[in-house]
């Protein structure tokens, strides 16, 4: 196989990334070889180190070491869980106690009436389904502090200005409220005032007022502030990130470290990481540890960065098809698209996130037809049961890639899990075919060609809509689906190259392996640019995002300096979100330096966000007179942290080796019999190129290359798909 | 399909010698084959869908993937927060006659009265003189001309076209913050008609290429009080329409426009089965019928228009009744227009009784016209709901039409209960509110605005087997949100929010009580030059048959409003006792804590309230109603509502209820189980005792009915309402009284 992690050393020449779900934990061990093995286990809720060690250990035996071995050479170690999801699930979670400002007292009950989150717009026009969700706090741990900041306001500085004291903080009510908290048991208390974005000294003040009751008992009890977890505007989102930081991410934080010492214990001599929503790596100390609450997608992204990196490409476009979902990402200049909140389980969090567009369509997706005959995929999914040519009731694209010859039914998982072909021809026949009065392999391509094209609708528009032209991306495609359907969602797109990984099933995981150590710093501000700004107005501007740049980066190395980075290896990316004066939603603007001395870098600023802003909305939707609002400075914190590397490998003929080549398969593709031919992916080499019609086998995945194309493996092993050359 | 002006169309020579049917045309053509057929266009035979299903199911999947994409990126153009936040934004493409074929996220009634703006346009040549090309641009505001419910939504309609003929529009729409009308703000109160409405756009062309002419933005400055909010709300509009434009072509180009032209009629009919399929499956036949009332007080604050100075009572009356091809809604006996900002236009309240229409009937459908085929409306001409005079204000529409479309959906309720679907069905309310204005800063600066917050969610009336929730829906939207205070506190410079909360006790009760509503407490500091606002309301004033109680319950309480002028606020401060809602602010008042120089508390429509430093002004809205006895209620969860502080009137709640309760130190209620059967049994005794068999009742009211004896008001009410024949006959038979029976000469 193909790929090749740095030696860091000649006893640290090991990667780990573990992937904690809910039924599974999976371990992925990177040899120095670039080689790399899948270990499980039973993922236990009530004790993750155990379940760590056992996967670790599982991963290990099978290139012949033991989990101490493994520990004491391993560089890295990347732990990514489902932990505090879970915990918000089910409820399992810390007794918070609240502390906000007069008058909000019922903001966790009405949660800004957002009742219609993760729902489809089917869901969504049926009112009587929705729902609030499970709360996180009981009303009765709410109390309130009579206290009120300005945030000044959007038509600028015409009023009081942002951060200027109303009501000054009732301390007598902060006493009185923290105990009476303490009174009814609560094991955390987070603090909500509003505006406090704008300037924390409030939340700051109470939380010091509320230190000094705790400490008069005795006692420990975590006070967290939401300008301290999530510095940006809307108070319902950030009540939401501060509710999951003191809910579930302190305790989360206690298992984790079990973990950790668990690892430290079996020899591994570095700190543990997980992985942020917006990408990059931290160690559990890390204060706003609820940023971590969803990591999966984000391995591919990350995944794709470091291939970008590795191969010199600036834009790609990740297509990442699972067992559930078909995800978009977009790399913008190396870059990751950050959506500014995120909504999980039924919450709308002040949460940055990678940006990710889905449709609802994975291999494991049931398809089924309704009583006027429309054809529906998903939103079922049979997950780990593959389909009904394993051990679900209900027929899925699997099956349907089954039925029709793409997928081998004796060489699921290498052959360890038998498909039944019968079963899935059956059941597509009765669930899709009869209803449609289709001939059953008819039904089938028509089937695929929907889920295909759905897809293919997603690539296109999400890279559309964002300004961008597909020649100017490469497309990258992984997950265990995404080699089986790329001929349909690539179809007519043009994409500057289409490529993937023989690893494309594990890239997600492997991509964990790949993260940088990242912090990212978000301020809130509230800085006008009046179109016509004179020097001084421009100068006086730059001088403020300076000083907060500054700040931030100060902020930045001092708490990586807690979690043991040196503060001098710390380096820095720089962004800003910004806004026509007037508009209510910022754009996140990245910008190619942090240098911000005076009028001519705030003039490069407006530059980039036109810039930015025109590739994304028509001429018509610009409005340059109206000026300027800045509204965050961010910085993304970056340090040295062991990372892969793709290895290369002498190039042979083009011509596979006879032994690569193992039989000829017929499939119904498209609208005809076809005689793909099969080859064995571990058998083919750098230089091979294999024409289509055929079929790469590979125990985790199908990589299938129609007619008229071709598949070439570059000195990385790495997987180009293009029109063929020549008829074969 | 309709052509352009021929003389546009230079590139395609040979078409000079093709007519092609005009919009008029085409429109006459559908409407003819819709009739004869009793399938839109004429369509009889799905054979897309039939012949290649998936094929089918792909051109709509990509159809429909096209609003949806420009709606999640246009919307962030905005500069409103009812668009970026508060799903007060829509985006659709409709066939060329104007009938819809997908629409977006958000509030999705307007997709019924796309197709006013282009019969409009149609019926004035616009497509002949001097012709619609593609990426026009056109803005639309009027309620007569365009079906638009009140000229605080706009929209905006772009043409798609190949070789110049129209096939399809894309469509944007968004409420507005402020909209230049007399009385500041997005709902002109107090109109007497469209001339004091604000701007109001018929069908007008502002641009080109996807582009506004220059001069356009020099109306949303000169011409309203919030030019730059206007200005980047219809930028976004724009945007999702360009969008919507270009993925169109992609798609005839991929699907060919033969396919495109057929497939556009197949899913409109297809969805026209699937909805009337649902009507047939979940209701009850028979006759459903509704009404409320709405007052109108303009006595004394019409004296500069003196034909308009009077109070009005609107009656508003409809009935729903399933048939064969859907149900028929039907609004005879409600009102005459008058001169008020409260009429609507037949396309403004189809908009609002769509609500509840597309929420019960086509949430497993495309959302198409088809369900604009499903229901029969009638609004008979003359009533308020179809003017007979083109001059009419409809500013303030919404303040009676949604208890219209609460009597729909409130129908459809009490039919699928019939029926059996229980977990469907729940006591509808369509309370809102929003408060609006203007002013002038210290500095000069002016500026206009709307609190949208009270529109953006309310409690949900009760279950017949649970209680409603607070917060948990908007009719008006699929999308309940109520914003972020720092994001509303932010557009108005002198307002500060002291409390936005749930109001304690503010729902019907019943066997399962409503959803509490809402308040929130507005601190005004450092107004400037000045600073006005009023509140228009669907909640106030109202008759509490808006938010009816189900099977014996009470309804939600109407919404209120106070202005606390003149106060001692500074005094509360230092106490940090700040009043946090409605019901506290009264009880300090009570209480003398806060003092108050003019304490006003509106449960109608107030005039402009100038606000002073220190100056609150609180709003109530957005509660629910029960659904059962209110005797029959667990006496559990009485105690659970004290204990939790949503009933904190333990003398009222024990009477309502029949519940007997011990308060402890700790502050916890406990049940008194024999005290609490003992109150029941009493209370129902004294209801029989302050009953009447219904025929001493009948005998009663028919004579006070014979003789008149109601107020002014409710007289030219019942005078207004029979001049329509069929209201005649339900009123005169029902009461007995001979044909001719009058209450006077009804007057506008």
């Amino acid at each position: 196989m193909s790929t090749s992690s740095e030696h860091v050393g000649a006893e640290r020449d090991l990667i780990l990334a573990l992937d904690a779900g809910g039924t599974m934990t999976d371990a992925i061990l990177v040899k120095p070889d670039g080689t790399f093995t899948v270990g499980k286990s039973i993922s236990r809720r009530e004790d993750q180190a155990l379940s760590y060690y056992e996967s670790v250990a599982d991963a290990a035996q099978m290139i012949g070491l033991d989990a101490e071995t493994v520990h004491r050479r391993c560089a890295a170690d990347i732990y990514c869980g489902t932990g505090m999801l879970n915990s918000v699930l089910t409820g399992d979670g810390r007794k918070v106690g609240l502390v906000v400002t007069r008058g909000f007292e019922d903001i966790t009950v009405m949660e800004g009436g957002l009742t219609y989150l993760g729902q489809s717009q089917a869901e969504g026009l049926h009112q009587q389904l929705h729902r609030h969700t499970r709360q996180l706090v009981d009303p009765r741990n709410v109390v309130s502090v009579s206290e009120r900041m300005g945030g000044g306001c959007y038509q600028g500085n015409i009023h009081l200005p942002a951060g200027h004291t109303l009501i000054p903080v009732n301390e007598r009510q902060v006493r009185e409220g923290v105990n009476k908290l303490l009174d009814q048991g609560c094991e955390v208390i987070g603090i909500l005032f509003i505006y406090s974005f704008v300037d924390p000294r409030h939340e700051h003040q109470a939380r010091d007022i509320a230190r000094q009751e705790i400490a008069k008992r005795g006692v420990e009890v975590p006070v967290v502030c939401s300008a301290d977890v999530a510095p940006v505007a809307k108070e319902n989102n950030r009540l939401k990130s501060l509710l999951f930081q003191c809910f579930a991410a302190e305790q989360v934080r206690e298992s984790l470290l079990d973990v950790e010492r668990r690892a430290r214990g079996l020899g591994f001599s570095g700190r543990l990481l997980t992985l942020l929503s917006y990408g990059g790596a931290v160690n559990m100390e890390y204060p706003r540890l609820y940023e971590t609450m969803i990591s999966g997608p984000i391995g591919g992204l990350i995944g794709a960065q470091f291939v970008a990196s590795q191969l010199g490409l600036d834009n790609v476009v990740t297509a990442d098809m699972g067992g559930t979902s078909f995800d978009v990402g977009l790399l913008v200049d190396g870059r990751m698209g950050i959506a500014r909140s995120a909504d999980i389980a039924g919450h709308r969090l002040a949460l940055p996130m990678v940006e990710l567009d889905s449709v609802g369509s994975g291999a494991g997706s049931v398809v089924w037809v309704d009583e006027y005959k429309r054809l529906h995929v998903g939103p079922d999914s049979a997950g780990a049961r593959v389909g009904i040519c394993h051990e679900f009731d209900r027929l899925t694209v699997t099956d349907i890639n089954v039925a029709l010859g793409y997928v081998d039914p004796d060489y699921f998982l290498g052959g360890h899990i038998k498909l039944d072909r019968e079963r899935a021809l059956a059941a597509l026949k009765e669930a899709v075919a009869d209803p449609l009065g289709l001939d059953v392999y008819e039904a089938g391509a028509g089937v695929l060609a929907i889920v295909n094209a759905e897809m293919n609708d997603l690539l296109r528009t999400m890279v559309a809509a964002k300004g961008y032209d597909t020649r100017d991306f490469t497309l990258l495609y992984y997950g265990g689906a995404g080699p089986v359907h790329m001929y349909g969602f690539a179809e007519g797109i043009p994409f500057k190259d289409v490529i993937t990984l023989p690893w494309a099933a594990g890239f997600s995981a492997f991509g964990a392996a790949c993260a940088e150590y990242m912090h990212r710093y978000d301020r809130g501000l509230r800085v006008l640019v009046p179109a016509r700004a004179d020097t001084a107005e421009l100068a006086a501007t730059a001088t403020e995002v300076d000083r907060a740049w500054r700040e931030l980066e100060a902020e930045a190395r001092a708490e990586m300096a807690a979690e043991g980075i040196d503060p001098d290896k710390v380096r820095f990316r720089y962004g800003v979100a910004m806004r026509y004066i007037g508009q209510i939603e910022s754009f996140d603007t990245a910008l190619a330096s942090g240098d911000m001395r005076g009028p001519e870098d705030i003039r490069a600023m407006v530059e980039a966000f036109e810039t930015m802003y025109s590739k994304v909305y028509p001429e018509g939707a610009k409005f340059s007179g109206a000026g300027y609002s800045l509204t965050e400075v961010s910085i993304e914190a970056i340090a040295p942290k062991p990372q892969p590397r793709l290895a290369r490998h002498a190039l042979a003929g083009s011509e596979p080796a006879a032994q690569a080549r193992v039989g000829t398969r017929e499939v119904y593709h498209q609208d005809a019999w076809v005689t793909f031919a099969v080859y064995e992916m571990k058998e083919l080499t750098a230089g091979n190129v294999v024409h289509g019609p055929a079929i790469i086998r590979d125990p985790m995945t199908t990589v299938v290359v129609p007619p008229g194309h071709e598949m070439a493996f570059d000195e990385h092993l790495i997987l180009h798909y293009r029109a063929s050359a020549a008829t074969h | 399909m309709a052509t352009i002006a021929r003389e546009a169309v230079p590139h395609d020579p040979a078409r000079r010698e093709q007519r092609q049917p005009t919009l008029r045309e085409m429109i006459a053509e559908r409407d003819r084959l819709t009739a004869e057929t009793g399938h839109y266009y004429g369509v009889t035979e799905l054979s897309l869908r039939d012949s290649d299903p998936i094929r089918y199911e792909r051109f709509y999947s990509k159809l429909h993937a096209a609003v949806l994409a420009a709606r999640e990126s246009a919307r962030f153009v905005a500069a409103s927060p009812g668009s970026r936040e508060m799903g007060e934004c829509l985006w659709g493409i409709a066939t060329p006659e104007g009938d819809t074929l997908a629409v977006s996220l958000g509030f999705l009634s307007h997709t019924v009265i796309f197709p006013t703006s282009i019969r409009y346009m149609a019926d004035n040549d616009y497509d002949v003189n001097d012709g619609i090309e593609d990426g026009d641009v056109y803005a639309v505001s009027d309620g007569l001309t365009g079906g638009v419910p009140h000229p605080g939504d706009f929209y905006s309609f772009v043409p798609i076209c190949i070789d110049g003929e129209i096939v399809a529009w894309a469509i944007g729409i968004n409420h507005l913050m402020e909209n230049g009308a007399p009385v500041a703000g997005s709902w002109a109160t107090f109109s007497v008609d469209t001339f004091m409405d604000g701007l109001v756009c018929p069908p007008m062309r502002t641009g080109r290429k996807l582009k506004q002419e220059s001069w356009w933005k020099a109306i949303w400055e000169r011409r309203t009080r919030a030019a730059t909010m206007n200005i980047l709300d219809d930028k976004m509009r724009l945007a999702g329409c360009a969008m919507i434009l270009k993925a169109t072509h992609e798609l005839i180009d991929e699907f060919g426009i033969e396919y495109y032209k057929r497939a556009i009629r197949e899913v409109i009919e297809e969805s026209r089965r699937m909805v009337v399929d649902n009507m047939r499956a979940t209701l009850v036949p028979g006759t459903y019928n509704g009404c409320a009332f709405r007052l109108v007080k303009y006595e004394g604050l019409q004296n500069v228009w003196s034909h308009a100075n009077k109070n009005t009572l609107i009656h508003v009356r409809g009935s729903v009744e399933p048939n064969e091809n859907g149900l028929l809604l039907d609004a005879e006996g409600s009102s005459r227009w008058g001169y008020h900002s409260y009429n609507a236009t037949p396309g403004g309240v189809d908009c609002a009784v769509f609500l509840g229409m597309i929420n019960s009937f086509s949430h497993n459908t495309k959302v198409t016209a088809g369900i604009d085929l499903a229901v029969q409306r009638n609004y008979p001409k003359g009533s308020i709901y179809n003017p007979d005079n083109e001059y009419t204000s409809n500013a303030n529409l919404w303040a009676q039409t949604v208890a219209l479309n609460s009597i729909g959906f409130g129908a459809v309720n009490r039919a699928m209960f019939a029926r059996g679907y229980l977990e469907e069905v729940f006591t509808v309310d369509g309370n809102w509110g929003a408060f609006q204005g203007a002013g002038t800063t210290a500095d000069g600066t002016n500026y206009g605005f709307t609190n949208f917050e009270w529109l953006g969610g309310t409690g949900r009336g009760a279950w017949c087997y649970k209680d409603g929730e607070p917060l948990v829906w908007a009719a008006w939207s699929q999308m309940a949100t109520i914003g972020d205070a720092e994001e509303f506190e932010s557009t108005v410079p002198p307002l500060f929010y002291l409390g936005r909360k749930l109001l304690p006790g503010y729902f019907g009760y019943g066997r399962y009580r409503g959803g509490p509503g809402n308040s929130a407490v507005h601190w005004c500091v450092q107004p400037g030059r000045h600073v006005a606002l009023t509140r228009p309301n669907g909640g106030l004033s109202c008759t509490p048959s808006v938010g009816i109680g189900m099977s014996g319950a009470y309804p939600g309480p109407g919404s209120f409003m106070i202005s606390a002028r003149g106060t001692n606020l500074d005094d509360l401060i230092a106490e940090g006792e700040t009043p946090r809602d409605a019901r506290e602010l009264l009880a300090q008042v009570e209480a003398g804590a806060l003092k108050v120089k003019n304490l006003e508390i509106w449960k109608t429509d107030c005039p402009e309230l100038a606000l002073k430093d220190n100056d609150l002004f609180v709003d109530a809205a957005g509660s629910s109603g029960g659904w059962g006895d209110p005797l029959e209620r667990d006496p559990r969860l009485v105690i659970a509502d004290l204990d939790s502080g949503i009933c904190p009137d333990y003398e009222f709640v024990s009477n309502m209820h029949g519940v007997v309760a011990h308060r402890h130190d700790d502050g916890h209620w406990e049940l008194d189980e024999d005290a609490t059967r003992a109150k029941r049994a009493l209370l129902r005794e004294a209801r029989l005792e302050e009953s009447m068999p219904v025929e001493n009742w009948w005998l009663a009211e028919r004579a006070r009915v014979e003789r008149r004896d109601f107020a002014p008001e409710v007289n030219e009410m019942y005078a207004q309402s029979l001049s329509f024949a069929k209201f005649r006959t339900e009123f005169t038979r029902f009461w007995q009284l001979p044909g001719d029976f009058s209450f006077g000469e009804a007057e506008v």
